[in-house]
Parts: structure tokens; sequence; C-alpha cells
């Protein structure tokens, strides 16, 4: 509970705030749009009282109705965790601005929630999928992600004659169906 | 894979090696196969470029050719694949593959109610699973507002420390391993040995605990655990500056890590890196001093850091540690109090709805959870931070312009664990 | 004779149908061989009725072909219970300097381990990986191997034990001893693998140069001794301990150890092999046989680069102290105890001694010996006392058994010296390795070299 912080924070970043700073614990956290996020994170980090310069973590959420990406920083003025949550990003399309214009290490963090959830960063160079197949059709970490119909799909597929399902449960599907390939991002 | 069909021998330059002409098909598997083939032992991609940064590295300049580190390999630390683009031996650049190990961690806690994800959570970085499942604990009794016993919590310093030591002399043995010496990882597995064997007498698992619990831990320290920590602690300290020596001092181990993938401090704040790779930079940051959790505000200890930033002092840094730990487990023997190991919870746990964010410092850095709950049994949303993610990804900015022979080393360094990375 | 063809083809016809069919594998094998033993007898007969005195007086006048044909057998024989012997005593030793037991289980203490590892690798499927150049690629590990086993050829073991006394000995060994390289290189271009390629690349490199500090290092030795024949130079050196080349030649022999690390890719200077970087260098497409021969060639080379580490530096078969050699055995005619008395004697000591010793074990041992176990273990102990006895005065007696048991000594002194290195030290890298090379040896031989020719010359004034 750092009150300190949280005037801080209510005078730098008034104009970005969606809402009360909110502390419990030992964290403090903040909601702002998407949109200011680059802003918000430059403030954060150049500020001289603020001096957030620890990335802690960058994660994506799917609420069920909207999307959020969080941000966890750091600072040695702060004794609390600052969670940053970007909010209301669209379900079927979320963009957010990239943080790796500030830290580099967001870069593997995005490609990650890009991975799991579909947030397209704004910015990142690499915005490639990290963990899950190049060609995987789906986003594991949605809410509305079924496993079933979306198992991975080589390009190969199929032309391996032991790779050929026989029959209504066989692995491949129509080969001449052509290729599926991943979407483009 | 059916044969190439008038493929010419591949060269080592060019980014598509063109194969000559062949009878044409509309078979779209058949045309696909032959392009696969066209680059069959290429490491490169069969579909075009998907953004900047890929298409950047899958072409090759002048005299430059692909090397394939790939997930079977003898010195990866785990399934990590590393496309090196090499020219001759020195490597221009390096893209790290990860998923090889990707379990759904994250997707499977989501499905599990708050007890079971501590036994998800072990395996993410197996080497030192109490920490991942510290920080899981950390996050979820914020969330609950539950209150930890003071046994229970330096119970699990003292086990944390333990696990630290075992961590860290691995950490070296691999290191030697893959600079070649074949005896230190023998010896570090004999140190990590006595103490793995202790914590089974303590919590009855060899690697992965799934021993804290949200209000403490499961089960009390009991007399076997008692008589092998006293008789390992009469040896601890002499055992240490024995092994270490084996290394320190060791010209040709010394040379092949002084200036070799030096990070400097700026580069380490940028890329979120913590734990002993940050301290090694210089920046003495450390989640027990900075932000401590647990009993360590009471306890004496100090953060050990350098200022080179090459993989000499990543190695020595974490020497200092073992001997910072050995100092807090002797502080936790001798303070630790009476009284319940485990708080009183309902059996079914259903918090309030909210967030939490928990972290703790583990042996590669800061192992953080966040955790969302929305009053169900389990939770809604559960993000683990993991400090060898960060910590691996500073290998594309490290290993440019270093040879061939420096590039396990320097990875070895950093001490990555893939099913952390991976999770 | 054609009544007989008739008549054994009559009675191949009158067999009743599908009597193959009913006989055993074993009872078929003999039938079909048992008429190639006898003919193939009949015809060894006549050859050496009639061909055999023409070939006696063929070998008696040509016995320094003879003396070739059996030193080359003789050495090609070696090597492979030689390699069988290093890598069991390497892989002991490293495990117990790793506090680990290593080998144990097959034959005693582990000791048939190598036999085994053999005979797995020839059971191995015999292939090439695809887009590999198969000709070169089965030709590499012959190459490999046949340059480190014919460097055996001018190895003195024992005084008159020398395959061939060459007046140019040393400047064939390190001829020969250099297409090791020419393997290497065809291995790792024609594995079709960039590991194999670059494992064979810095091979390559590396062995080229440390050959030049190498063969430097050596000058000096044969400046000293006055000739390039090593039979001779361990002659120039048998007068006492201090006439050993390593106390006029100190720098040399560092120089040259080294060197011969290098050469013989082993830890600190594996860099070829380096298992961490690129899983097997060279020989990572290899397998079974294939690698069997670059697994030996290996050893075979540890062995010979210590062997002449003894030799040129260490006085080779000679003892470091005056050994009385000359026990005349001339008191007793091995010739006039005949047949019967030389078996009597053999059967006398083997059944007498065992059971004595199976007494005794029977006696000391308790009640689980068994009297077959207690035969077994006395016969064992009869042995080995008959052996080490006739061993002993085989070397107060005979200077060869003396010669040999010296340079084995010195020889496997220098062995576990590499193998004691392969245990502790880390890997030097590509660049240092080479560094150290062309800015440190070479400038420590030519250094040795010029002060080894200065002193001769100022010397002999």
């Amino acid at each position: 509970m750092d009150r300190i912080l949280k005037t801080r924070l209510e005078a730098r970043l008034a104009e970005h705030l969606r809402g009360p700073v909110y502390q419990r614990h030992d964290e403090t956290e903040i909601r702002i749009e998407p949109g200011s996020v680059p802003e918000v994170l430059r403030i954060l980090h150049d500020a001289v009282d603020l001096r957030f310069e620890i990335l802690a973590d960058l994660a994506g959420v799917d609420t069920g109705e909207v999307m959020q990406v969080v941000y966890h920083l750091w600072s040695p003025m702060a004794s609390d965790w600052l969670r940053i949550i970007a909010d209301g990003l669209s379900r079927d399309d979320p963009r957010a601005p990239s943080a790796t214009f500030l830290w580099t290490g967001a870069e593997w963090l995005e490609r990650e929630a890009y991975d799991m959830f579909g947030i397209v960063f704004e910015g990142n160079r690499d915005l490639r999928r990290i963990f899950m197949p190049p060609d995987y059709t789906s986003f594991p970490l949605r809410k509305d992600f079924l496993l079933p119909d979306d198992s991975a799909r080589s390009p190969g597929a199929g032309v391996r004659h032991v790779e050929r399902g026989y029959g209504p449960a066989g692995l491949a599907d129509d080969p001449a169906a052509g290729i599926r390939r991943a979407p483009a991002s | 894979m059916p044969p190439r069909q008038n493929a010419s021998r591949p060269t080592t330059t060019g980014t598509r090696v063109q194969a000559q002409p062949q009878p044409s098909t509309d078979d779209p598997r058949i045309m696909l196969d032959r392009q696969i083939g066209a680059d069959l032992f290429e490491p490169i991609p069969p579909y075009p470029p998907r953004t900047e940064r890929e298409g950047e590295f899958y072409t090759l300049g002048d005299g430059e050719m692909f090397l394939n580190v790939g997930p079977h390999h003898p010195a990866t630390h785990g399934v990590l694949r590393l496309v090196l683009k090499l020219s001759g031996e020195q490597v221009v650049d390096v893209d790290p593959v990860l998923g090889y190990l990707h379990r759904g961690v994250e997707k499977i806690c989501e499905n599990s109610d708050y007890y079971h994800v501590i036994d998800q959570v072990d395996p993410l970085e197996y080497i030192s699973s109490l920490f991942q499942e510290w920080a899981a604990v950390l996050s979820f009794e914020k969330l609950m507002d539950v209150e930890v016993p003071r046994r229970a919590e330096y119970i699990r310093v003292l086990s944390g420390e333990l696990l630290r030591i075992a961590s860290h002399t691995l950490y070296m043995g691999f290191l030697a391993l893959d600079l070649g010496g074949l005896t230190p990882i023998l010896y570090g597995f004999i140190e990590r040995d006595e103490i793995v064997e202790m914590l089974a007498a303590l919590t009855g698992a060899r690697m992965l605990f799934n021993y804290f619990r949200i209000g403490g831990v499961n089960g009390d320290l009991n007399h076997e655990f008692m008589s092998r920590l006293g008789d390992w602690m009469s040896r601890a300290a002499r055992q240490t500056e024995a092994s270490a020596g084996l290394l320190n001092e060791n010209e040709i181990f010394v040379r092949r890590t002084r200036g070799m993938g030096v990070l400097d401090r700026a580069t380490a704040l940028r890329f979120g890196v913590t734990g002993g790779n940050l301290r090694a930079t210089g920046v003495p940051f450390d989640v027990r001093r900075a932000h401590p959790y647990s009993v360590y505000p009471e306890l004496d200890f100090s953060i050990p850091t350098r200022t080179e930033g090459d993989s000499l002092a990543r190695y020595l840094i974490r020497v200092d540690e073992v001997r910072e730990s050995i100092k807090i487990i002797d502080q936790c023997l001798h303070n630790i109090p009476d009284g319940p190991v485990m708080a009183k919870l309902p059996r079914l746990l259903r918090p309030r709805p909210g967030r939490s964010w928990g972290a703790c410092e583990g042996p590669r850095g800061m192992m953080g959870v966040y955790s969302i709950s929305d009053g169900s049994d389990g939770p809604f949303r559960f993000r683990i931070h993991d400090p060898s993610f960060v910590n691996l990804e500073t290998v594309p900015a490290l290993l440019p312009g270093n040879l061939l022979a420096d590039t396990m080393a320097i990875v070895a360094s950093l001490d990555p664990v893939m099913g952390g990375i991976d999770k | 004779m054609r009544t007989s063809m008739t008549s054994v083809t009559a009675f191949v016809k009158s067999l009743p149908a599908g009597v193959l069919v009913r006989l055993s594998p074993a009872e078929r094998l003999a039938l079909i061989f048992s008429p190639l033993a006898i003919g193939g007898g009949v015809v060894t007969v006549l050859a050496i009725a009639l061909l055999g005195p023409p070939f006696t007086d063929f070998l008696g006048a040509n016995l320094p072909l003879v003396r070739f044909a059996v030193a080359a057998s003789a050495i090609l024989l070696m090597t492979v219970p030689t390699a069988f012997v290093l890598i069991y005593l390497e892989l002991k030793v490293i495990a117990r300097m790793n506090l680990r037991v290593g080998p144990n289980r097959i034959g005693p203490w582990g000791s048939a381990m190598s036999v085994v590892h053999g005979l797995k690798v020839l059971a191995k499927e015999d292939f090439a990986p695809t887009g590999a150049d198969v000709t070169i690629f089965t030709l590499a590990p012959v190459v490999t191997y046949l340059a480190s086993i014919m460097t055996l050829l001018v190895i003195p073991f024992a005084p008159g034990l020398i395959g061939q006394d060459l007046n140019i000995g040393l400047l064939y060994f390190f001829a020969v001893g250099g297409l090791t390289v020419v393997g290497l290189l065809m291995a790792g271009w024609s594995s079709f693998n960039k590991y194999s390629l670059l494992g064979g690349l810095r091979a390559a490199a590396q062995i080229i140069s440390y050959e030049i500090p190498l063969t430097l290092s050596v000058v000096g030795v044969i400046l000293l001794a006055g000739t390039m024949s090593t039979n001779r130079i361990v002659l120039a050196q048998s007068g006492s301990l201090l006439d050993w080349f390593v106390f006029r030649q100190p720098l040399a022999v560092l120089v040259f150890f080294i060197a011969a690390t290098a050469e013989a890719n082993r830890t600190p200077f594996d860099m070829t092999e380096a298992d961490s970087e690129i899983v097997a260098g060279f020989a990572t497409e290899y397998s079974g046989m294939r690698f069997g021969f670059f697994f030996f060639a290996e050893y075979v080379n540890v062995f010979i680069v210590s062997a002449l580490a003894a030799t040129l530096f260490f006085g080779g078969w000679t003892a470091p102290f005056n050994w009385p050699l000359a026990y005349d055995l001339n008191w007793f005619n091995p010739w006039s105890l005949g047949f019967f008395g030389w078996t009597a004697i053999v059967l006398a000591v083997l059944v007498i001694g065992t059971e004595f010793f199976a007494v005794i074990v029977r006696l000391f041992g308790g009640r689980e010996w068994s009297a077959w176990d207690a035969m077994g273990l006395g016969f064992l102990i009869d042995l080995v006392l008959v052996v080490g006895i006739l061993g002993l005065a085989g070397f107060i007696a005979f200077d060869w058994v003396h010669g040999i048991f010296w340079f084995m000594v010195k020889t496997y002194a220098f062995v576990f010296t590499f193998v004691w290195m392969r245990a502790t030290l880390p890997r030097v890298r590509v660049d240092q390795l080479m560094g150290f090379a062309w800015k440190w040896l070479l400038p420590a031989s030519l250094l040795n070299l010029f002060a080894t020719a200065t002193a001769v010359v100022l010397l002999n004034r």
C-alpha cells in the first residue's frame, strides 16, 4: 500500500487513467486505454520520481468479454508492484501497441501473448508464433478455444503414406483440399 | 520422404536451392514436397517469411551458412533449437525456436482447482521446482488473504535455499560440461544428491516436490531431515570451496569464460533480465531484498553483485550465492519458531474475485505468477512469468560475433531450463 | 574317374526326396562342409608336398621379407587389443577420477567391456547418410586407421624387436602419421553434414598447425643422437639414467607432449570431436564399424605418441637403473629334458599347484567355497604364480622381455597422463588453440632447436 505512489501516479497520468488507482496488499493497479500504452509506459519509465525501469511481466488476459494486456513493473522508488491493465481490446480483432520501443525484452513476451491469444502488437518487429508450430490456426488460451477442432496441420500432412488417416477418424483431412497456411499476421 | 529427383548437390550459400526442372504436376502435396525436398537439409521454413525479422534472418549474405543446433543436441539445455547463421565459425545471427516442450501449463491450471495448480506448476523449472510453487502460493495467498504461520515461512525459506544451492551446483557442473570438462558435473551431482535426498526426507519427492500449500507447507520437519541437514551443514562450507576451486582456478576455464557473452547493464535492463544474470551486470536487484516476501526481512544476507557482465561473472555470482544461502540456512536453523505449519483454510477454496501478482527469487531470476480469480474454485487466469524465458531472449544479442564454440558456453552460462521457457 | 563321378551322382540321386529338409541345420552344415573340409585337406597336403620345399627355400633366401611380413602382421594384430586395453583403461580411470565405478559387469572388473563393444560395432547396420559420397565416406576411416598403425613400424619395443629399423625412421613416422589429416578431411567432407564439415576443417587446421612444433621439437633429439633411426636413438640413451634425452631437452619434451596431445585430438585439444558443440565432429554420421575404425585409430594414436615420447626422450626400452641382465642360464639346458620331461613338469606344476591352492582356498575361504569353485580359484592362482615366475625368469634372462616391460611401463605412464588430462581439463577453444600453436609452441621449438644446435657445435669442437 504505497500511498505516495498513488498520488504520484494520479498526478502524472491523470488524463490516461480510466478508473481509480486500486491498491491491495503490495500491488498498485491502474487501468488505461490500449492506445495510451506507449505514452504511459514512457512516463512511468522516464519520470524522475517514478522510474519503473524493470519490466516484470507482460501478459495477455481473456476475460470472456474483452481482452486485456497486463504489464507488471517494478521501481526502486516505490514499495509496491505496479500493474497496468490495458483494457478493452476487442475479442475479434485485438490490437495493442508494442512495448518494444522501451524494452527489447517485451518482444518475446508479446510473441507469447500473440501466440496464446491472438493479440496483435503493432510495432513488434517479430510477431510470430513462439510456442505453437508456425502453421497452427488458433489461439490456445482464449476462452473459446476448442481442442479437437484445432489440431495442428503441417504443410506436409498426408504426403507420407503413414500419415494418411483411413476413415473418418483418420488423422489427415482431404489432402486435395489444399495446404492450409497460418493466417497472415 | 520421396527421393529427390534431379536435385543438384545443395550449396551452403543462397537461400533456396534451385532443383532441376521436374515434370509438372498439379498435386499440391507433391509440389509442396518438392519444395520441402529442395531445402532438405537447410533449416529454412517452407513458407514465406511472416515478419520483418524472419525475412531478415533467413536471407543469407555472402559466405554465410545456416547451422541448425537442433532440438536433438548433446548440449542444448533441453529441447532448444537454435538456428545459427554462421560465417565460417563466427556466429552472425541466431534465431532461437522454442515450443518443443510446451505443455500448456497455463491452460491446464485454468481448468484445475487451486490445490491442483501446485502440482501442475512443478515441472516448469524442474531443477528448482519449489520456487514455482512459492510464486504460485504467494499469489494465491494474496488473493485469499491467508496468513502463513511463521514456522511454515521459515521452513519455506530453508527448503528454498537448500534447493537454490542444489540448482547452482548443477549449473556449475553443466557449464563445465559444455566447456569440455567431464569431472565437475559428476562432483556437482554428488552434492546435489545429498541435498535432494534431504528434501526427499522432508517432502517425499526428489525432484518435483509438491510441498508448498496455500497457507503453509505440507508437513513439518522430521528427524531424518534434520539429521541429514546437520551432517551436510558440517561439511557444506568446505565442500563448496573445494568444488568452486575446481573451476575458479582452472586456466582454461577462465580463459574461455572471461569476456565472453558480455551483457551490459543497460541491455540487461532493457531485456528485463533478472536474477544472477542481472546482478552480474551491476544492478543489485534481488526480489528478496527489493520486494521482500516471507521472512527475508529478518534474515541477514548480502546480494553478491559484479560489474563485468561476462560468463565468468555470472558463474562467480552463483558461487557467491551458494555461500550466502548457507548463511541463510544457518540463521533459519537457529531462529525457527515453533508452531503450526499450515494455516486453517476451508476445504473448498473460493476466493473473492480479484487479481494478484506474487513473485519470488528463484535461482535463475524472478519467478512471478499473476492470477485472476473469478470466485470459482480454480484460477480464472494463471499466468507464469519465468526467468529463463527472458534470460534466453538475450541470446540473439549476445551470440553474434562469437565463435561457434562459445555458443553453448554462453547459453549455458545464462542457465536456461527449457521446462520453464516453454511452459 | 568317370565311374566314381557317376557313382557319386547316382548316390545323390538315390537319396530320398526331401532328405535335406529333414536334417537339422547343424546336420545340413556338416553335410555341406565335410566334403569341403576333406577336399580342402587333400589339396593342402598336396600343395605342401609339391610346393613346400621351393617355398621354404624362397623364404629362407628372402629372410628380410619374411621378417617384414611377420612384423607387419604382428603390428596389425597388436593394434586392436591395444585399443581395447586403452579404451577400458580410459573408461575405468576417468570413472575413478569422477568418483564413479566405471564398467564392472562384463568380465572381471569389467575388462571384457571393450571386446563386447567391438562386437557390438561389428553388428550394427552399415549405411551411409543421404547425399554422402559413399566411396570417400567408406575410405575415410580406413585412411585414418592405416595412417595411425603404419607408424608402429618404426617403434622399438625391445632390443631386436622393431618392425623395420629404417634409417629415416622418424621422418617416416611423421610423414605417415600426418596422413590422418587426410582421413579426417575426407570424413568431414563426404558426410554431407555441416557439423562434420566444421569438425573436419577444425581437425585439419589443428593437426596441421601442431605438426610443425611436433617435428621441430624432435629435431633436437635427432641432433643429439646423430641419427633418425629410432633404434639408434634408443641405443644412444642406453648408458644410464642421465643419458636419457629428457634431461638434455626439457623444453622439447614439453613442446612435444603438448603438440602430441593436439595431434591425437585429446582433451584439452579435442575441439574436433567436441561433444557439446558439434555433436561428434567429423564422425557425426558414422556408426558401426566405420566409427569403430575412427575410435580405434584415436586410441592407437594415443598409444603411438606415448610410445614415441618414451622412445625419444625417456630411453625407450632401457631401464632407469642398471639391471644385472646377464644371468647365465647356460647351466640349464632346456633340451635335455625332452618332450616327456617337459610334459611331466607342466602337468605336475599345474595339477599339484592347483590342488595345493584349492586346499588353501577351501581352508581359509570357509563353507561357501564348493570344491569346484576352490579348484577353479586354485587353478587361477597357480596360473598367475607360474606366469609370474616364468615372466620373472624371462625378465632376468632375456633382454627382450626386459625391454618390452620397461617400454610398456613408460608408454602406459604417458597414456595414463593423457587419460588424466581428459578427465580433468576442459576444452580449449579453436582460435585459442591455433594462437597457442603458432605464437608459443613454434617459437619455443625453434628456440630449442637453435640452442641444441649451438650446444652440439660448441661441445664437439
